[in-house]
């Protein structure tokens, strides 16, 4: 009866129904797998490339295929120690990290409530610049110290928060009331928040006296205390991204706020049922996605550049692949951001210690991201699509 | 291919025209199907019943191609098939019209009957209108369906467009036709030339299986009935010789009553009073036009009507979901006109909505997380900041156990639960927050035959404990059976309040048909002009 499409197709959403009904146990089992089948993949990818390259010392040569150049086990051991290996490295990987839970926690913010922020990375960048300008002029009216410091920092860190906020609830606003939907509206007030700080630097407030797009450099009052000597790396930074994870965390779980945010923005018509304003916190998810943004565009410019700069790397958008690797959940967002944290630690050693390219470096990377993320992906959409415990319709019909 | 054509292969002498030899069907946890035979004997109306969840639609699923059978096989005219898709079971000449319509709303009649296989002129690039209408036209002729080909759908009503996709269906060349629910959207008179259309289809050698819960109808219509209880066939009986009674037994599983056995009222103070209300619709249209009513503590007042005739709009705007063009609404005594939805419900406003799965619960929610649905804020579940999951969850597990809502696990997701335990979850959740008052949008749309007893049940208990009632329903018997005052809505008039002790089902559906009620033979005992 059953001939070969029709099973591949059965056994296929038995296989959905199975990977979104996975307990937490089952999804870090996978996850682990799937990091182990990465790096196997990574390294039969490496060590093909190396024999296309060219090398002054290849470590071994096979009859009819040549001189190879990379070793496998020599990239992962140095992307290892490259992120782990030393204080300083550690710290690296750390700050990569903090940076990341802002984003990630940004995106996660949104998606735990429905809604698909694509805007982080606009959202972080006139953050950035805001606090940037602001803590560059405080600075001169604070005395040179401990308060001063603090006084300085918690500023940038607001003014972040209040600008990336904005940024955030402008989609919200169109996402409400406009019904224009949140994934397009954010993707596009990236290119214009990227273009207003643009034009803003090179044009009004920027540091005229150098060519490149940049402000001035933030005074010592306006830097986060680096932790560790030889990174810029910041404890303070970290606890805070850990604090508002926690918070984030408890917001949804235990929260009448969280709750009703939740519901707006996963069904509206059942959250009006509810009594709760769906309009408005739809809006206010948005912000608040908005506000860590702008957050991790503060922490950039006071722990990590020490001035805005153009071309801030793409923090925003490795905060979405963060979000989707935890599931969405606050709480799994500090694993899968240090995960990326480390593997873009590890990827600068590998590129400048073994002279492996950059370019394959990132390939190495990337098939990890993917392969992690890829069974919570499908989970995603199979959830979307109904598969899981009892959803099948034994009775369509009738369940309306 | 003329549609003449497509009909030759109607005769091929073999007395059952379906076979269905041990269908089992399974899918993950769940047996859908369990060993099924089914035989349907050519030019008969078959009627196929059971519960929600009994395996109906998953069954005729199978023979309609979606779904690929655990076991068994589906014969044709005595020949086994194999269906990959729906479109292997049209070949075949099987055809399924579903319980929502699925034609092209700015189209034709004739346009949508040919969809798909238009006939075309000028070497194959432009629709020949002309020839569809004329084929619509000649088929509807020959199946006594009154359409018009012309007309738009959009223009025409929900009876004719039923007639539409059953011409559609026949016109691709269908002689087995699957009907899945279709009474429910119809009047009594519509339900009564659907009737009609079914017998005249089976005089033309066509064989139908017809899938209800509503027992009447099958009894009606049908030459046999199946009866599926929890996947399996519980047997199929003879319609001449079967009584209601015994089929509401097989269905069940046991004795079910059927009519309410309902207590005089006892009507005390004035709950709600809603005085010339106007709401518009989405489009900004007016849905209700001055509509005035009132719902006594002790009383159930029932509004009947057929869907789209304001009644939701009306509901919406009572419950706070919705806003007022025009009129007050008074709640306990206290103009609640510009009051939210929050502080209505905190007043001890319950609502069953009409579409659960996009108002009352959240999908992707667990029923726990549902329970606190409407009133997250309020004692004991909350102090208004931090959500008592410890509270949610004990009422949560009572409703689940009082309301007998399946599966009883509290963190399984709304979206697993049939549709009929979904309503019991909701009825339950609503029900047992002590309202004063309570308004049920179809309680028990898409819900079975036990479950509607004990919905009923739990209306009239509330009622003996002097709560407000208001109970919409497209379905007939329930509107008359519960409500002490019964108004009926047409196009956005509530144009009569009767007697439902004394109407008939007949001068119901005329009123709903929107005949006015000083042109019927009601005498004036039996229109309760104002209400309230």
């Amino acid at each position: 009866m059953t001939d070969d499409s029709g099973s591949i197709r059965e056994r296929g959403s038995a296989a959905l129904d199975r990977l979104v009904d996975a307990t937490a146990a089952e999804r870090i089992t996978i996850s682990l797998a799937s990091l182990l089948f990465a790096i196997i993949v990574g390294a039969v990818l490496v060590f093909v490339s190396g024999f296309v390259a060219d090398c002054a010392d290849p470590f071994i040569y096979l009859p009819g295929l040549g001189y190879g150049c990379y070793n496998p086990l020599e990239v992962y051991w140095t992307m290892l120690t490259g992120s782990f290996g030393s204080m300083t490295v550690i710290g690296q990987t750390l700050l990569q990290t903090t940076l990341l839970l802002f984003t990630g926690l940004s995106v996660a913010v949104a998606f735990r409530a429905g809604l698909f922020n694509i805007g982080t990375q606009g959202q972080m960048v006139l953050g950035a610049l805001a606090t940037a300008l602001v803590v560059l002029e405080l600075a001169a009216y604070v005395p040179d110290n401990a308060i001063g410091m603090v006084i300085v920092l918690s500023t940038g860190v607001i003014v972040g928060a209040i600008v990336g906020g904005f940024w955030g609830m402008i989609p919200g606003l169109m996402k409400a009331y406009a019904n224009a939907h949140e994934v397009i509206t954010t993707i596009m007030l990236n290119f214009v928040a990227i273009g207003i700080a643009f034009w803003l630097v090179q044009v009004h407030v920027g540091d005229l006296t150098t060519d490149s797009v940049q402000t001035e450099t933030v005074p010592a009052v306006a830097r986060f205390p680096a932790t560790i000597s030889g990174s810029r790396f910041s404890v303070i930074a970290l606890i805070g991204a850990l604090l508002v994870a926690a918070g984030i965390y408890l917001l949804y779980t235990r929260t009448v706020i969280g709750y009703d945010l939740r519901t707006s923005g996963i069904q509206e018509t059942a959250a009006e049922y509810g009594g709760v304003n769906a309009k408005r916190n739809i809006v206010t998810s948005m912000t608040l996605s908005g506000v860590l943004g702008g957050i991790a565009g503060a922490i950039y410019v006071m722990m990590v550049q020490y001035r805005w700069q153009a071309g801030i790397p793409p923090l925003g958008f490795d905060g979405i692949a963060v979000s989707i690797l935890a599931g969405n959940n606050p709480v799994g967002v500090i694993p899968a951001a240090l995960l990326f944290g480390s593997l873009k630690t590890g990827s600068v050693a590998v590129d400048l210690s073994l002279g492996v390219p950059g370019e394959l470096v990132e390939v190495l990377r990337g098939l990890i991201i993917l392969f992690i993320a890829m069974p919570e992906f499908f989970r995603m959409i199979g959830k979307r699509f109904g598969y899981g415990n009892g959803s099948v319709a034994t009775d369509g019909g009738e369940a309306q | 291919m003329s549609p003449d054509e497509r009909d030759g292969r109607a005769a091929t002498g073999t007395p059952s025209s379906v076979h269905l030899d041990g269908i089992t069907k399974r899918f993950p946890g769940v047996i859908a199907n369990d060993d099924v035979d089914l035989e349907v004997e050519r030019g008969t109306i078959h009627a196929l019943i059971g519960e929600n969840g009994a395996g109906k639609t998953t069954l005729m699923n199978v023979l309609y191609g979606l779904y690929e059978p655990t076991a068994g096989t589906v014969r044709i005219d005595g020949e086994p098939q194999t269906f990959e898709d729906p479109g292997d079971a049209m070949d075949v000449g099987i055809g399924m019209i579903h319980q929502h319509f699925m034609l092209v709303d700015t189209m034709t009649v004739a346009e949508n009957v040919v969809l798909g296989n238009e006939p075309t002129k000028w070497g194959g690039i432009v629709t020949d209108r002309a020839r569809a209408n004329r084929e619509t036209q000649a088929l509807a002729d020959r199946y006594g369906l009154e359409v018009e080909p012309t007309e738009l759908i959009e223009e025409i009503s929900v009876g004719e467009q039923q007639r539409v996709e059953i011409l559609k269906t026949l016109y691709r060349g269908a002689d087995i036709l699957i009907l899945d629910e279709p009474t429910a959207v119809l009047t009594p008179q519509e339900v009564e030339s659907l009737f009609d259309i079914l017998r005249e289809l089976i005089a033309e050698g066509k064989t139908i299986i017809f899938i209800t819960h509503k027992l009447g109808e099958a009894l009606e219509v049908a030459d046999e009935i199946s009866v599926l209880r929890t996947g399996e066939l519980v047997g199929t009986v003879d319609a001449e010789t079967a009584t209601r009674e015994e089929l509401a037994r097989m269905m069940v599983g046991r004795d079910v009553l059927l009519e309410v056995d309902k207590p005089a009222a006892s009507r005390g103070d004035l709950v709600l009073d809603v005085e010339d209300a106007t709401v518009e619709d989405d489009r900004g249209v007016v849905a209700a036009d001055s509509v005035s009513l009132g719902v006594h503590e002790g009383e159930v007042v029932g509004i009947a009507g057929v869907d789209g005739n304001g009644q939701s709009e009306l509901i919406e705007a009572i419950t706070g979901l919705r806003k007022l063009t025009s009129g007050t609404i008074t709640f306990d005594g206290r103009d609640i006109t510009t009051d939210s939805r929050r502080s209505r419900v905190s007043a001890g406003m319950a609502y069953v909505a009409e579409d659960r799965q996009k108002r009352s619960l959240v999908m992707e929610y667990e029923l726990r997380r549902n329970g606190l649905l409407g009133r997250q804020h309020l004692r004991p579940f909350s102090d208004g900041r931090l959500i008592d999951w410890g509270a949610t969850a004990d009422y949560v597990d009572d409703v689940i156990e009082a309301y007998d809502v399946r599966p009883t696990d509290p963190s399984a997701k709304a979206h697993s639960l049939s549709g009929g335990n979904q309503q019991k979850f909701i009825v339950g959740r609503e029900f047992e927050r002590d309202p004063s008052l309570v308004i049920a949008s179809q309680p028990t749309r898409g819900v079975d035959i036990g479950s509607i007893e004990f919905i009923h049940n739990r209306l009239l208990e509330l009622r003996a404990d002097g709560k407000a009632v208001l109970v919409v329903s497209s379905k007939l018997d329930e509107v008359t059976q519960l409500s002490d005052r019964l108004a009926v809505m047409y196009d956005g008039d509530l144009i009569a309040v009767v007697d439902p002790e004394t109407v008939t089902e007949n001068e119901l559906g005329l009123l709903m048909a929107g005949e006015r009620p000083e042109d019927l033979d009601l005498d004036g005992a039996r229109i309760r002009g104002t209400p309230a």
